[in-house]
C-alpha cells in the first residue's frame, strides 16, 4: 500500500537525518525529498520532537511511582534525625535513600541525608566511617561535597549527613546541555582536581561513577561536585555474589566502574590509581556515550574476569559500534557521528585508554596527571598518553651497586630489586595491529592465557609458587619453538612475554635467553628500526644490566638508543628512557663523567619536552643526583635529590612508591657523605610512610628497613641492625619464599650484622647457607654467589683465619664479583686484618686488573 | 488463592514458549497477581528498608515463580514480556485508584540530588498514557510493546531486543517513533480537554 510505503520512507528519512549534523540536514533533505514538499514537512515535523522527547518515558514508571509514594505516605517525613528534620525524599540508589533535610541549630542550612538500608551492621558501618571522618572533614575543595557526620536512626539504620548538592549527575547534565567535547573535558578536569585533593588527604573514593558526580550551577556556570567520599570504605562489603547481585539476580553493584584490581582480589589492594581507573570510565562515557565494557546478562565470575582482562575498544571505535545510537550520542555533543569520531581519534582515544589500563603502573599515576594530559590536549600540545611502542616499563626497582667514594663495608653493597617491574603487559600493539580478526583474537587469547596462568604481577604473589610457575614456564618455553614456528611475530611476542615472566621471578638467565631470541626474531622479521624490536632490545638491556653483564648491556643500550634517536626522535619518551638506562649502566661501571653528561642531556630534554613536573623529569634528576654523588660532589647531589623529592611530593604526593624511592636515594646520598644521623632520620620518615601506606610487607617498605639497617650497621650499631634485618628476613621468608633474591639479600645483611657483633660462627653459618642457595639457584658465576663467597672470606678474615680467607676471596673475584670491587676490597674494614700480608696486595692488584679488563666492551 | 508453586508457572511458561497460546491466558493472571502483591508491598512500605528498581521486582517475581533450571533465556524473555504487561496493569491501576492527575507541579518542585536515577521531568499521567498506548498497539503493535517493555517493565534496550527478537537498532528506532506518536496523541487529547473546558 502506498500509505505504509510512504510511512516507511518517512521514518527512514527521519532516522537518516538524525545521524547528520544540523548543518548538513538541510542539504540532505533537499536531495532526498526533491520536489515532495509534503514529505519534507513531515520529516521536519518528526525531527521537531527531539527536544520534547528528552526524558519522556526514559525512567521506568515504577521508580517515579515509588518516589511519589515515598513522599506522600512515608512516615519519615517531618521526623527529626539528630539536629536535622527530614523534609522530603530526593532520590534512591542501590545502598539506600537520600532525603533533603533542614537544620536550624547551630546553623540554618539544608543538608542531604543518606539513609543506608538496614541489613548492614550499623555499628561497624559507623565505626568505619569514623575512622575516615577526620580526614574527610579536612577536605575543603569546591568540587567535593562535604560529609559532615554519620549516625544511626532509632530503628538502627546508619545514615550520613552530607552537603546538599542541587545538581544532576554529570552524564545527564552534559547530555541535556548538549555539551561539546571541549566543554565536557573542561568540566572533567575539575572533577580530577577534586579527586586529587582527596588523595592528598589520603582518602580514596573507591566508588567513583557518574551518579556520584553531580553538576550544580553556580552563577550560571556548571560546577561538578563529587559526593560520597569516605562512604565506600565505611559501607564496603566483601565482593561476593551476594553483594554484587541482589537475591533476585539483577546487578545492583557498579561493576562498570570497578577497577581491575578491585575485581581481582579481596579488594584490599586499593590505591589512588583505583580512582584513576574509575575516572577513566567516566571520561570514556562522557566522550563516547557508552561504557567501555559490556556486562549485561553475565555471570558474576565472568563479569570480574572481563573487568580484569578484556581490553576496552577505543572510544572512536566504540562509537562506530553503537549504530543507531551514535546519532543520539553525537547530538548530545552538538555534532554528528563522523565529526565526533574524528574528534575522538588520536589523542582523546589515547588518554581515555591510558586511564583504563589494566595494570596500575601503566595508568596515569594520579588524577592530576590525567588532568594535565587533558589540559595539553585542550591547548593543542602533544599528549603523553600514546601507547608505548618502546620500552615502557615501570622500573621502580632498579638494581644498583652502591659505589660512593666512601664505600661502606662492601658486604652489603648491593641493593637488590625485590620485585621487578610489572611484567605481564598484555601488549596493546598486538591488538592494534592491522590483522584479520581471527589472528588478532588468537594472539590475544594466547597472551591472555599466559597472563591468567601466572598472574604474577605482584612479587608477593609469587610466594611459594615460583617453582610451580617455573615448571610451567620451562615446559612452555620448550613448546614455543615447536608450536609457533610458522608465526614468527607471534613467537617473538610469546618469547617476550615469557621472558618478562622469568624476569619477574628473578630467573634472569632464562629471561635473557628468551628475550635474546625475541630480539633476534624481531630484528629479522620486523626490522631493526621497528618500535617492537626496540622495545625488546630495551628490555633485554635491562635484564643484562640486572645480571651485571654491563659491557653487553651497554653495547646493546647504545645500539637501542642510536636507533631510537633516529626512528623515534631524540625527544621521544622511549629515547629518554634509554638514555636513563644507559646512564645507569655507565654509573655502575664507574664511568661517572660519561654518565653525568648523558644524564644532564636527558634532564635537559625532559625539562623541555615533559615539563618540570613529570615523572620522567623526576627520574632524570634522580639519576643525575646519584652519579654526582658517586663523584663525591655531595652538596650538588643532595641539592638535586632534594629537588627531585620536592617534585615527587608535589606531583605524586608523599605516599607514592616513587616518592619513597627518591627519598631512599637521598638517604643513600646523605649516608655516603657520612651524615648518618640525617640519613637515619629521613629513612625513618620514609619507613613510617611506607608502613602506613604500603604495609609492612611491601617491597619498598622492606627496602627502607634494609637501608636503615645498613646505616645502623655502618654506625656500628650492629645489634639494632640485626634486629631489623632479622624481622625483614622473617617477612621475606614467608612472603617471598626462602630462595627469593630479596630473602637472600637479607640473609647476607644479617650475616654482616652478626659479623659486626663479633658473632662469627653464626655469621659464617648463615653466609654459607646463602652461598649454597646462590650457587644452586643463580649459578657459580653469578655476582651474588660471588658476593656470598666474598662475605665468607671477610668473616674468615675477621676470625683471623687468613689461609682460608684468601682462596675464597680470590674465588669470588674470579667468579663474577662485580667490577668496582677493587675499591671495595682495599677499603673494606672487614679485611683490615689482612693488610700488610703480601697476599693482600697481590689480591688487590689482581682485582684491579680484572676490573679494568671487564670494562672493555667485548 | 494459594500461592502458585514453582511447578505450575514453570509448566505454563514452557508450554507457552512451546507454542501453546492458551497457556498465556493462564499465565498472565498468575504473574500479575504476584507482581501486584510485590509492588504493593514495596509501595505501601511493608518493607520500609528496601529501595526499588523495576528490574529487581520483576527478577524477584521470576525467581519466586519460575524454576529457573528448567527454563532457557528465551523463556525468560517471554516471562519478562508478561511481567512488563502485568506491571503496566499494576501501575495504571494504582494511578487510577489514586485519582491521579498530571504530577506536574509536585514533581517539578523536587530538587535533584545525590544518587538519583530520576530526571527532573514530569512523569506522564499513567492513565492517559495507558489509553494512548492501547491505541498505538492497534497501529504499530511492536512499537507499543517496546514502550511496555521499557517503560513499564524497566527492561534495557538489549533485553527488549531479546524479547522482541529484533536488533537493538530497531528497538531504538521503534522506541523513538513510539514516543513521538505518544507525545502527539497525548497532546491532542490535552487540547481537546481544554477545548471541552472552554466550551
Amino acid at each position: 500500500m502506498p500509505d505504509s510505503e510512504r510511512e516507511r520512507r518517512l521514518e527512514e528519512l527521519h532516522s537518516a537525518a538524525l545521524q547528520r549534523d544540523a548543518s548538513e540536514r538541510d542539504e540532505f533533505l533537499r536531495q532526498a525529498c526533491g520536489d515532495d514538499a509534503e514529505l519534507r514537512r513531515a520529516v521536519e515535523s518528526l525531527l521537531g520532537y527531539e527536544q520534547e522527547l528528552d526524558g519522556f518515558l526514559e525512567v521506568p514508571a515504577l521508580q517515579t511511582a515509588t518516589l511519589d509514594a515515598m513522599a506522600q505516605e512515608r512516615p519519615l517525613v517531618g521526623q527529626m534525625l539528630g539536629l536535622y528534620r527530614l523534609v522530603e525524599p530526593i532520590g534512591s540508589g542501590g545502598m539506600g535513600e537520600v532525603w533533603l533535610a533542614e537544620q536550624k541549630q547551630p546553623v540554618r542550612r539544608r543538608v542531604a541525608i543518606k539513609l543506608i538500608k538496614a541489613g548492614m551492621d550499623t555499628r561497624e558501618v559507623v565505626a568505619r566511617f569514623e575512622s575516615e571522618r577526620r580526614a574527610v572533614a579536612l577536605m575543603e575543595h569546591p568540587n567535593i561535597a562535604k560529609v559532615f557526620e554519620a549516625g544511626a536512626t532509632p530503628q538502627g539504620r546508619p545514615y550520613f549527613v552530607m552537603e546538599y548538592v542541587a545538581g544532576i549527575p554529570i552524564k545527564e547534565y552534559c547530555d541535556q546541555h548538549r555539551m561539546a567535547l571541549r566543554e565536557r573535558l573542561e568540566l572533567f578536569v575539575h572533577v580530577c582536581e577534586g579527586v586529587q585533593h582527596a588523595h592528598q588527604k589520603a582518602i580514596i573514593h573507591r566508588d567513583l561513577k557518574p551518579t556520584n558526580i553531580l553538576v550544580e550551577e553556580v552563577d550560571g556556570k556548571p560546577v561538578p561536585r563529587i559526593i560520597d567520599f569516605g562512604l565506600a570504605k565505611a559501607t564496603a562489603q566483601p565482593l561476593t555474589a551476594e553483594t554484587l547481585f541482589t537475591r533476585a539476580g539483577a546487578i545492583v553493584g557498579t561493576p562498570a566502574y570497578m577497577s581491575p584490581e578491585q575485581a581481582g582480589s579481596t579488594g584490599a589492594d586499593i590505591d589512588t590509581r583505583t580512582d584513576v581507573y574509575s575516572l577513566g570510565v567516566v571520561l570514556y562515557e562522557l566522550l563516547a556515550g557508552a561504557l567501555p565494557l559490556d556486562f549485561h546478562q553475565l555471570a558474576f565470575d565472568e563479569i570480574l574476569r572481563r573487568v580484569r582482562e578484556e581490553e576496552a575498544p577505543r572510544p572512536s571505535t566504540k562509537l562506530r559500534t553503537l549504530g543507531e545510537r551514535s546519532g543520539t550520542v553525537a547530538q548530545n555533543r552538538g555534532c554528528d557521528p563522523p565529526t565526533l569520531a574524528r574528534q575522538l581519534r588520536g589523542d582523546l582515544d589515547a588518554i581515555a585508554l591510558k586511564a583504563l589500563e589494566k595494570e596500575r603502573s601503566r595508568r596515569y599515576a594520579t588524577p592530576m596527571e590525567l588532568a594535565a594530559d587533558i589540559g595539553r590536549y585542550l591547548r593543542h600540545e602533544p599528549v603523553m598518553a600514546h601507547p608505548a611502542s618502546g620500552a615502557y616499563r615501570a622500573r621502580k626497582y632498579i638494581r644498583r651497586h652502591r659505589m660512593g667514594v666512601a664505600v661502606a663495608a662492601g658486604l652489603v653493597a648491593v641493593l637488590v630489586s625485590f620485585g621487578a617491574a610489572q611484567t605481564l603487559q598484555l601488549r596493546r600493539t598486538l591488538i592494534e595491529r592491522d590483522r584479520a580478526n581471527r589472528e588478532r583474537d588468537r594472539a590475544t587469547r594466547v597472551a591472555a592465557f599466559m597472563t591468567g596462568m601466572f598472574n604474577v604481577s605482584d612479587p608477593s604473589a609469587a610466594r611459594g609458587n615460583s617453582i610451580t610457575a617455573r615448571e610451567i614456564l620451562d615446559k612452555a618455553s620448550k613448546e614455543i619453538d615447536a608450536g609457533l614456528s610458522e608465526d614468527p611475530e607471534l613467537q617473538a611476542q610469546m618469547m617476550q612475554t615469557m621472558g618478562d615472566v622469568y624476569e619477574s621471578l628473578g630467573l634472569y638467565s632464562q629471561a635473557q635467553t628468551l628475550l635474546t631470541r625475541a630480539v633476534d626474531i624481531r630484528r629479522r622479521v620486523l626490522g631493526p628500526r621497528n618500535p617492537d624490536t626496540l622495545t625488546s632490545m630495551s628490555g633485554l638491556g635491562q635484564v643484562l644490566q640486572v645480571q651485571d653483564h654491563y659491557a653487553d648491556a651497554e653495547k646493546l643500550d647504545r645500539e637501542t638508543l642510536g636507533a631510537q634517536r633516529r626512528v623515534l626522535g631524540p625527544e621521544h619518551p622511549d629515547t629518554l628512557k634509554s638514555m636513563h638506562n644507559l646512564g645507569i649502566i655507565l654509573e655502575i661501571e664507574g664511568r661517572w663523567p660519561e654518565s653525568e653528561s648523558l644524564d644532564r642531556e636527558a634532564l635537559d630534554i625532559a625539562l623541555r619536552v615533559l615539563g618540570p613536573e613529570h615523572p620522567g623529569t623526576l627520574r632524570s634528576l634522580e639519576n643525575l643526583g646519584i652519579v654526582v654523588n658517586c663523584e663525591g660532589r655531595y652538596d650538588e647531589a643532595q641539592k638535586l635529590l632534594r629537588e627531585a623529592l620536592d617534585i615527587a611530593l608535589r606531583v605524586l604526593g608523599p605516599e607514592h612508591p616513587d616518592t619513597l624511592r627518591v627519598m631512599l636515594e637521598l638517604v643513600h646520598a646523605l649516608d655516603d657523605e657520612g651524615r648518618h644521623a640525617e640519613a637515619e632520620k629521613l629513612d625513618r620518615e620514609a619507613l613510617d610512610i611506607a608502613l602506613r601506606v604500603l604495609g609492612p610487607e611491601h617491597p619498598e617498605t622492606l627496602r627502607s628497613v634494609t637501608v636503615l639497617a645498613r646505616i645502623l650497621n655502618e654506625e656500628g650499631r650492629c645489634a639494632e641492625a640485626e634486629k631489623l634485618d632479622g624481622e625483614t628476613l622473617d617477612i621475606q621468608r614467608s612472603v617471598l619464599g626462602p630462595e627469593h633474591r630479596g630473602t637472600l639479600e637479607s640473609m647476607r645483611n644479617l650475616a654482616n650484622d652478626f659479623a659486626g657483633e663479633g658473632r662469627y660462627a653464626e655469621a659464617e653459618k648463615l653466609q654459607r647457607e646463602t652461598m649454597n642457595i646462590d650457587r644452586r639457584v643463580l649459578g657459580p658465576e653469578h655476582p651474588l654467589t660471588a658476593l656470598s663467597t666474598y662475605n665468607i672470606g671477610c668473616i674468615l678474615a675477621g676470625k683471623g683465619n687468613r689461609d682460608d680467607a684468601f682462596p675464597l676471596l680470590r674465588e669470588a673475584v674470579d667468579h663474577g664479583l662485580s667490577p668496582g670491587y677493587d675499591l671495595a676490597i682495599e677499603k673494606d674494614p672487614n679485611l683490615q686484618s689482612l693488610h700488610g700480608d703480601p697476599r693482600f696486595a697481590a689480591l688487590v692488584a689482581y682485582t684491579k686488573e680484572r676490573a679494568a679488563a671487564a670494562l672493555k666492551p667485548k | 488463592m494459594g500461592e502458585p508453586g514453582h511447578g505450575e508457572i514453570t509448566e505454563l511458561l514452557l508450554a507457552w514458549s512451546g507454542g501453546e497460546a492458551s497457556a498465556l491466558d493462564k499465565l498472565v493472571p498468575l504473574v500479575y497477581a504476584e507482581l501486584r502483591r510485590l509492588a504493593h508491598r514495596y509501595m505501601w512500605h511493608e518493607r520500609a528498608d528496601h529501595t526499588l528498581q523495576t528490574s529487581e521486582l520483576i527478577n524477584e517475581a521470576y525467581l519466586r515463580l519460575v524454576d529457573a533450571s528448567r527454563v532457557n533465556w528465551q523463556d525468560r524473555a517471554h516471562f519478562l514480556a508478561v511481567s512488563a504487561q502485568a506491571m503496566r496493569r499494576v501501575l495504571v491501576e494504582y494511578a487510577r485508584s489514586r485519582g491521579s492527575q498530571r504530577r506536574g507541579a509536585g514533581m517539578q518542585r523536587l530538587p535533584l540530588s545525590a544518587a538519583v536515577n530520576v530526571h527532573a521531568r514530569q512523569s506522564p499521567d499513567l492513565v492517559k498514557l495507558d489509553e494512548a498506548l492501547t491505541a498505538l498497539a492497534g497501529e504499530h503493535p511492536r512499537r507499543a510493546q517496546a514502550i511496555e517493555l521499557r517503560f513499564f517493565g524497566g527492561l534495557s534496550v538489549e533485553e527488549t531486543a531479546a524479547v522482541l527478537l529484533v536488533s537493538e537498532d530497531t528497538v531504538w528506532r521503534d522506541w523513538r517513533l513510539a514516543r513521538i506518536w505518544l507525545l502527539r496523541s497525548m497532546s491532542r487529547s490535552r487540547s481537546s480537554e481544554r477545548g471541552a473546558h472552554a466550551g
